[in-house]
Parts: C-alpha cells; structure tokens; sequence
C-alpha cells in the first residue's frame, strides 16, 4: 500500500524524479526499509493510456516546458525550441526509451587514462570502473529482464533486423544480434512477452519492455515506504547553516507551493533539469548553485554523437514492423584511434513509423526529391549510429538570463558545439552504414544528422576530486554529504552505449550506499 | 513476405495539431513579411476564398507532390489552416498575403496566377522565392503533419498504422523477408 508521508517528516528521503534513477532508488531503498517521497514534475498515467500514436504519444509524455538552445550543433538550428527529448511523467523517460540495455566498455570508464589528453576536451576518468560495476549491472540486468543476459533468451531478428545482419555480414563484421534488450522475451515478473508492436518508443502497450511506471515504481509503493506526487515540481532545494540540505520546496498539481523536509535529497530529474535545480537553488551560502565549488555544475553536456542512415532498397523492408531497436552491430564499438578517432559507436535499429518519418527525414526540406524518399518509405531500412562524445566545458546548461518558467524560475538554455572527434566518428560512421547497406544492394541512402537526443548526460559528474567534479563514486555530492544525483547527469563519460542499465546499475549501487550511511548515523 | 492489402480500411482519426514544437519542422523563420499596405482588406478573421484555397492547395502538393495522392489528401492537409483563417485574423492575414504574393511573383514569370501555371518547374522557382518566409513556415509546419497524419495516407506508403489492437506484428510477418 502506498505510503503517506506528512510535509514535515524530515526522516524521509526526498526523491526528484520517478525515472531510471529516481524510481529504481526509491524501489531499492524501499526493499531496504527506508522511507522514501518521490517529487515527479510529471502526470502519472497507466498503460491503459498509451496508444500505438506517434504524434499523440509524443504530445501526451514530452518534457514540452520552455528551452532555448545556442551553439554550432545542428539541433539548435532545427530544433531550437525542443532540445532534447525526454519525458514530464511518473516513470520518466523510462516510458519511451528504446530499451536497449548495454554495459559501458572497460576503457569507457577511464578515458582520461586511455585516449590521452585531446585539445578542446574535458577529459577525466570516472572513480569507478568496470569490474567494480559488474555485480550491479548483474543486478540491473535481472531486475529489467535483459534478454541475452543470465539464461534469458535473446528477442528473435525482425525483417529489419535482418537487413542489417545481412549488411553486417557482408563487411565482415562479427558482432551482430538480436540487441540486449530490456524486452521480455518470454513472460517475466508478472509481465508479458514482446508481441513485436513497433511501437516501443511511444510506450508499451502490452508491458513487456521495463520502465519504472510499472515495475519499480508499484513494487515501491507496496512496501508501505514510498509515497510517489505526481505533477509536484521541485523548485527550490533548501539548506541549514551547517550546509546540509534540509528539504524541497515544490510545486504541487494546483501550482501551490509545498516544503517537504528530508533527511536526504536525491536529484534525478534528467540532465537539463537536475543541474537547472542545483543552479536555481543557490542561497548565500552557495552563491554559485549548490554542489557547485567546483564550478561544474552544468558543464559537461554529453548528448551522444547521433545521427541516423536510412537505405532504400528496391524491395519491401516495413521496418515498422516488430520490436523497434532489436538489432545491432558492435564491431565499430571498439576503441582503434587508427580509425581517426577515439571511443566507438553502435549501429542500433531505428525504425520509424510514416508520419515521424516523414516529418523528420529531412528538416526543412520540399519538394520532388524529398517526396520521392518518403514514397519508398516500405522499402527503407534505417540504423541509428551512436557513439561516445566528448565532454567540454563549453558544452553546458546555463540559466537563462531572462527567460522565465511558469514559477518564475530562469529555464534553461543547452549549449553545444561538435568536438572535432566526433564529426570524425559520425564521418566514419556515415561512411560505414552506407558501406552496409550498399554492400546488399540499398540504391540510396540519406543521411539525417542529430535529432533531439534522448541520451543526456554528464552534467553534474563524479570524479575522484572534489575539483573536477559534482559528485563521488556513489553519486554523493563533494560539498554535501545528504545531497545526492542519481540520475545521467552523473556520467563522468559518455561511453558508447544507451546510458537507462548504467543509470539504474548506479542506482543499485547509490541504495546500498545510502542505506550503510545511514546505518552508521553518517549522512 | 506478406504485402499490403491496399484497399484495407483503417478508423479514422481526427486531424492531430501536433505541437508548435512538433519535432524539429522547420529552418528558423524570418524572412518575408506582408507589408500592412498590402495586407489592405484582409485584416478580418474569414475563410479563405476558394481562389486562395486553390493555390494554398496546389503550393501544399508542390511542397509534398506524391503523385499516388490524389488532392483529396492534400484538402484535408489544409482543413486545419482554413479553419484558423476563419478564426483568427493574423493567421488569414499570414495566409493571403503568402498567396498573393505567390501570384504576384507567378504573374510576373509566367504571366498567370499561381495555381493556374500548368508547369511545376516555374512553380517550383516561385515557391523559392518565399522558402524560409512567416507564410511558408506557418504552412510547411502544420501541412507536414497534416498531410502525413491521415490514417487513410498510411497503406498509400505501405505504412500499417496502429498494431496492438491487432495483437502486434509477432503473428503477422515481422521476420518475412524473402529477398535477402
């Protein structure tokens, strides 16, 4: 049953954000017998409410509140208002996340170390690495169901998919399969078996990809220790003389404003809108934001270099059809400078259905040869390439000077400019899809650089020193020992893979972390 | 594998707006705007003439010309813009002045209205003079979602719409292919 916790409980943990991060710590502390109130700006709606509808489905979950965007990246030219592309409801961005479930490399996590210092980037090396992770992607990968992963059976290949195989195999590359996917293949945890909808990215309809909206999220609330608030955005996060955080003040679903005290804070509102909290909470205190004495809060924007091939074969494909992204080639994921580049990138299916792609193919673009792409639409198959981008200092989330919210709070601004590494990956990345996919006889491809990523991360980073970084190895903020980031924006790397197992393997982790300290009377 | 049945009848949903941010549409706007002086008589909220809703038609086809849709798509694709038009004055204001202005540079290449050159490259050249204006951005914007948007579209593209009511693709051919 879910709990009820009053505002001036200050025993309570303080969650912000109901997503990967957020929800799967209030689950784990919950499991643990600590008392958790999570805070999602967002609605909470039920399966029931998602529909096989991508312009609906985009309208009903997006995070749609005012952003501006500056810098050379192609996003803030055809996207300026819409910067990234993630979720305002109970379960986050866990509702429409392509459910792709892949470790960080060793090397990933010590880039610092491995690819050396390189000019025009913020390079450091996490405090973890991968062997000290591995239990806890164990963890993440039994709790979501991970196909391909302890005994359970990969998902079978779509007509899509074997598009790509076949194109993979042709260039002699290895590493190609149905992806690890937080899909059920078989029926799992009282969930059903994938039905091959397409319609991942819009939210499952039958369940059977995770997302916290139903599974952490209830499984918290039937311990009797986590009372969840939807539609209850946290402006403001509060602090005492000593510099211990103390509790939130939040908006509620009648715009009231509510102070809810905590023993401890957890951010987890994404990486745009966890550092915008920490900046717009500064006080006297911490003038420059919260958790801010290094100066990085914000910096550090990593969006993953994303750009898209679509190939038009003579015959049908109907990529639309079955699970969206379950297929992948891992060869170039490897780390080989010779290349031209450091860190690696994934080849993911990237299906989209008539009306997204029609929008999207190619922005701002009219007339007969545009039309005649879309007129191909059965016979196209489509490969997302994403790969590790460089953190820059330069490339940050900043307040807006002028610019106000609803609640009167500066919104954001998401600055960014390519490193020249990854305008040399996504060169040879382009370079190789199309290889792919001519190699089996595609007559043409288009290229479609980024779309509003749905990959956000490194905005309040962990480092060893507290001057390189906003957080420890637990996610423990350096200034203040019961303010901790549980979300993306802890990500000292980028990495080359979808970052939902490593948010949720850090939330494991970032429980037993907290429930110890606690323990010890320590935070 | 298992094709289309082409003449299968999907339900028909309303017109989606969308949103003003729906993904990304457009290059930034600017550009040409209608002077007042020209705007003239148009400042009230009204439907469209049939003449201007002519040419907002074919401008539509030229933007997205899919030859196997006929212009009953590419009405419904405006449907929206005209009723706006009818309700608020700056957007009719937006909207005839673009078409005027469409007329005027097709008068002066071809000597006739837009939608009465027969010929699409002289169109083509025209509607390049007001690519990236207030009134090419409005109607770009709502029109690609519009036309797009029409369940009835979709089995012209060989795109099948909604699965889950259908119980998804798992029995339905999402591994088929026969040609690799």
């Amino acid at each position: 049953m879910p709990a009820k916790f009053d505002l001036n409980d200050s025993s309570v943990v303080v969650i912000i954000g109901s997503g990967a991060g957020g929800g799967t710590l209030a689950n784990e502390l919950a499991q643990k017998g600590i008392s958790s109130v999570v805070l999602e700006a967002g609605k909470r709606i039920e399966i029931t409410d998602f529909k096989n509808d991508e312009d609906g489905m985009f309208g009903l979950f997006t995070w749609l509140d005012p952003r501006t965007t500056s810098g050379s990246w192609y996003v803030a030219k055809t996207s300026p208002d819409l910067p990234v592309w993630i979720c305002k409801l109970v379960g986050g961005t866990t509702i429409h996340w392509g459910a792709c479930a892949l470790r960080f490399q060793e090397h990933e996590f010590k880039p610092r170390t491995r690819y050396g210092a390189i000019a025009g980037a913020n390079l450091l090396d996490w405090p973890i690495d991968l062997k000290e992770m591995e239990p806890y992607y164990d963890r993440a990968e039994l709790k979501m169901g991970v196909t391909g992963t302890h005994g359970i059976p990969l998902l079978p290949a779509s007509s899509h998919g074997k598009v790509l195989f076949a194109g993979a195999k042709k260039m002699g590359y290895t590493k190609f399969q149905t992806t690890n996917m937080a899909i059920n293949s078989v029926p799992r945890d009282g969930r059903a078996s994938c039905q091959q909808t397409g319609f991942c990215v819009q939210g499952c309809t039958f369940g059977a990809k995770w997302s916290t909206l139903y599974t952490e999220v209830p499984a918290a609330e039937a311990t009797g220790k986590a009372e969840i608030r939807p539609e209850s955005q946290v402006l403001h996060i509060e602090h005492d003389a000593s510099g211990k955080v103390t509790g939130v003040v939040y908006a509620d679903s009648k715009g009231a404003l509510q102070r809810q005290k905590a023993r401890i804070v957890a951010v987890a509102g994404n990486s745009i809108e966890s550092p915008r909290l920490l900046l717009n909470s500064s006080s006297s205190k911490f003038p420059q934001g919260l958790a801010n004495s290094s100066g990085q809060v914000g910096k550090n924007y990593m969006r993953h270099m994303t750009s898209t091939v679509f190939a038009i074969f003579d015959k049908p494909v109907h990529m639309y059809r079955g699970t969206a992204q379950s297929g992948i080639v891992m060869d170039e994921a490897r780390l080989d400078t010779k290349r031209g580049f450091v860190g690696g990138y994934q080849m993911e299916l990237l299906p989209q259905g008539l009306p997204s792609f029609a929008q999207n193919i190619v922005p701002g673009a009219w007339g007969r040869d545009r039309a005649s792409i879309i007129d191909s639409y059965a016979n196209i198959a489509g490969v997302w390439l994403i790969g590790e981008d460089l953190p820059r200092e330069t490339n940050r989330i900043t307040l807006h000077p002028q610019r106000k919210d609803k609640f009167g709070l500066p919104i954001p601004n998401v600055h960014s400019d390519d490193h020249p590494n990854d305008l040399a990956m996504q060169k040879h990345a382009f370079a190789q899809a199309d290889a792919l996919y001519t190699s089996i006889g595609a007559k043409r491809t288009v290229h479609r650089l980024s779309f509003p990523s749905t990959h956000n991360m490194g905005t309040n980073r962990m480092s060893e020193k507290p001057q390189d970084g906003v957080v420890n190895r637990y996610g423990q903020s350096h200034d203040i020992k019961n303010l901790f980031v549980s979300d993306g924006s802890q990500f000292t790397s980028s990495g080359g893979e979808n970052p939902t197992l490593t948010i949720v393997a850090l939330a494991i982790r970032q429980a037993e972390f907290i429930a110890d300290q606690m323990a010890h009377s320590a935070i | 594998m298992r094709l289309l049945n082409w003449t299968r009848r999907f339900s028909r949903r309303g017109f989606l707006t969308g949103s003003a941010a729906t993904i990304a549409a457009v290059a930034a706007t600017g550009g040409t705007v209608l002077a007042d002086s020209q705007a003239g008589s148009l400042a009230e909220a009204g439907r469209l003439t049939s003449e201007e809703s002519r040419a907002l038609l074919k401008f539509t086809r030229d933007l997205f010309p899919h030859d196997r849709l006929d212009d009953s798509f590419y009405a419904r694709a405006i449907a929206p813009l005209q009723d706006e038009a009818g309700k608020d004055a700056s957007t009719r204001r937006l909207l005839a002045g673009g078409v005027a202005q469409l007329d005027r540079l097709a008068m002066a290449a071809a000597g006739k209205p837009f939608a009465d050159v027969a010929d699409e490259k002289t169109r083509v050249a025209v509607i390049k003079q007001v690519d990236g204006s207030a009134f090419f951005t409005k109607v770009y914007g709502d029109t690609i979602v519009g036309l797009y948007n029409q369940p009835e579209v979709w089995p012209k593209f060989g795109y099948e719409g909604p699965s889950s009511a259908l119980g998804g693709y798992i029995h339905r051919g999402f591994s088929d292919i026969d040609w690799l």
